[in-house]
């Protein structure tokens, strides 16, 4: 007599499957640390402290006048901005004839506890833009920056309006207090002076503990069960092992730093309502008023759209553009739809300003 | 000579207290000094510290089982509501690879989705910002303890090395605005 509960063979074949996925993974895929996450060549153009700032080299023979620099985020490292050939965000701009530069911030150690707003604004980045005007012969450059890069750059940019040509806010952390993400919830609750009085630097630790209760069961489970059923997929599987030794790599944040940003973005939330302070310095956003343009992701569980978008409507610009975008906080800045549709976009609209 | 009155007896008395306490203290002071450069002077001079940081460290760690108690509970707790969920919505059990397929992804919405939104709650964000101050303010016991073992070697403290790189920084700051000032004036030499 024939047991009515057959198991389905199919579900034998893809449970053997599996398994031979598991165990032949190391034949198939590099470990993590054999991977290089630099891809466009480089050269290291000037070094503040343990800061960096990178210049890329031109892949086309004329380049457009006004540079282009990248203020990159406090967290993880400048890599997903170049993280492989086809995704590279600086290699398209490099490619569309813009000359770009990149902000790596260094890895702070607990000797860098005291860096503030001030160092990092007045100091790390004005130096490079100082450095960049120099080099370039110009009077005034094309600033992006993207995620917390946005909030620094964008205090630069009040402070200093007259280096700036253009502004490019992709995902920038503005209005703590619309923001609906999970991080923001854990940042308003965290007794941020007694972390800082104790421990000294954000540990990376509590970075990752944060990136751990994002989508906890797709990013904890599903994504890496998706990565042994195709194992066989060099495409797919180089790019899962460059994004994974990416969020693996982040510094720690520089205490001071941590503190004003989580007080006066997240906690009273000072710099949409024009009351944030540097150094004694008014951050008064309507004093942005050469061209911007804002980039927001409508799936991002980072950076929440009502988080971003508030900069578009504060600042004092005449010529501005608000564009959304079908997809995450990562996927805007290095995936196919950032090559097919970001980058062409932020490339023309750059095209008419430089 | 023997105390003749009451009076006479309350001096006796006192004298004899004083002189043994003033002698004890004498003698028990050699040893001390004898050992006044050793590192179990200064450690022995800071052990009462080191016994208070830890009463208030036990004080603490109640403290942090109850708010850790808390953060399990809510986890429990959606855990459990999100697995009703999934059972309402598929209540058979998968058969083959399409159906498990289905099933895989009908339990990870649901999940994420409920555990979203208990990252994002109030109830959540309150205990969890309670349980990581708890968990600093044990580091704290733990930064205080390791620096009384510092000084009992003539290491600095925490907070020493912390004033060494404030007045490391402070200088930078300074060094940078000199420079910028000095090529300021440069500049306007030049012209």
């Amino acid at each position: 007599m024939q047991s009515e509960n057959r198991i389905d063979p199919k579900l034998v074949e893809e449970i053997l499957k599996f398994n031979k996925n598991v165990i032949e993974a190391p034949k198939h895929v590099p470990a993590p640390d054999e991977i290089i996450l630099e891809v466009t060549p480089h050269d290291v153009a000037l070094e503040i402290d343990k800061a960096r700032l990178l210049h890329y080299k031109p892949l086309t023979d004329k380049q457009h006048k006004t540079p282009l620099l990248i203020s990159y985020a406090l967290i993880n490292r400048y890599h997903i901005l170049d993280i492989q050939p086809e995704k590279s965000w600086v290699r398209n701009l490099v490619q569309q004839g813009f000359d770009v530069y990149m902000l790596d911030w260094g890895n702070p150690t607990a000797m860098d506890k005291y860096l503030d707003f001030d160092d990092y604004i007045n100091g790390y980045l004005d130096g490079a833009v100082e450095f960049i005007k120099n080099e370039s012969s110009v009077e005034k450059i094309s600033l992006q920056g993207y995620c917390t890069g946005a909030t620094l750059a964008t205090a630069y940019t009040t402070l200093h309006p007259e280096s700036v040509k253009n502004y490019i806010a992709t995902a920038p952390v503005i209005d703590g207090w619309r923001d609906t993400t999970v991080i923001s919830n854990l940042a308003k609750n965290m007794d941020v002076d007694k972390m800082v009085e104790t421990i000294g630097n954000m540990p990376p630790e509590f970075m990752y503990y944060c990136f751990s209760v994002l989508k906890p069961f797709e990013q904890g489970i599903e994504k890496y069960v998706k990565f042994f059923k195709n194992i066989e997929n060099k495409k797919f599987v180089d790019n899962f092992l460059r994004v994974e030794k990416w969020l693996s790599d982040t510094p720690p944040i520089p205490g001071e730093l941590f503190k004003q940003w989580i007080k006066d973005i997240y906690q009273d939330n000072l710099l949409i309502q024009n009351k944030m302070y540097v150094n004694n310095s008014h951050i008064d956003l309507k004093k942005i008023d050469m061209p911007i343009f804002t980039q927001v992701a409508v799936g991002d569980h980072l950076v929440s759209p009502e988080c971003s978008m508030p900069l578009h409507y504060a600042v004092g610009s005449e010529d501005k553009t608000l564009r959304m975008y079908p997809t995450g906080h990562v996927g805007m800045i290095a995936s196919s739809l950032s090559q097919k549709k970001v980058l062409p976009e932020l490339g023309q609209w750059l095209l008419e300003r430089s | 000579m023997k105390p003749q009155s009451p009076e006479e007896t309350v001096e006796y008395y006192k004298h004899l207290s004083l002189f043994w306490t003033d002698l004890i203290h004498l003698m028990s002071s050699k040893p001390q000094a004898l050992g006044s450069t050793g590192p179990m002077r200064a450690f022995a001079a800071n052990s009462k510290k080191v016994s208070t940081e830890l009463i208030e460290i036990n004080e603490n760690l109640m403290g942090f089982n109850k708010f850790l108690t808390e953060y399990y509970k809510q986890l429990a707790e959606t855990w459990n509501e999100a697995q009703k969920k999934v059972n309402l919505k598929a209540p058979e059990v998968p058969q083959d690879v399409e159906q498990i397929e289905a099933f895989k992804r009908i339990w990870i919405d649901i999940f994420d989705n409920d555990f979203t939104e208990l990252f994002d709650s109030k109830k959540f964000g309150e205990n969890y910002g309670k349980l990581v101050s708890k968990e600093l303010e044990l580091t704290k016991h733990w930064n205080n303890i390791t620096n009384v073992i510092l000084q009992s070697v003539n290491l600095p403290s925490k907070e020493e090395i912390d004033e060494v790189y404030k007045e490391l920084h402070s200088l930078k700051k300074r060094i940078t605005k000199l420079e910028i000032e000095s090529k300021k004036g440069k500049g306007k030499n030049a012209k």
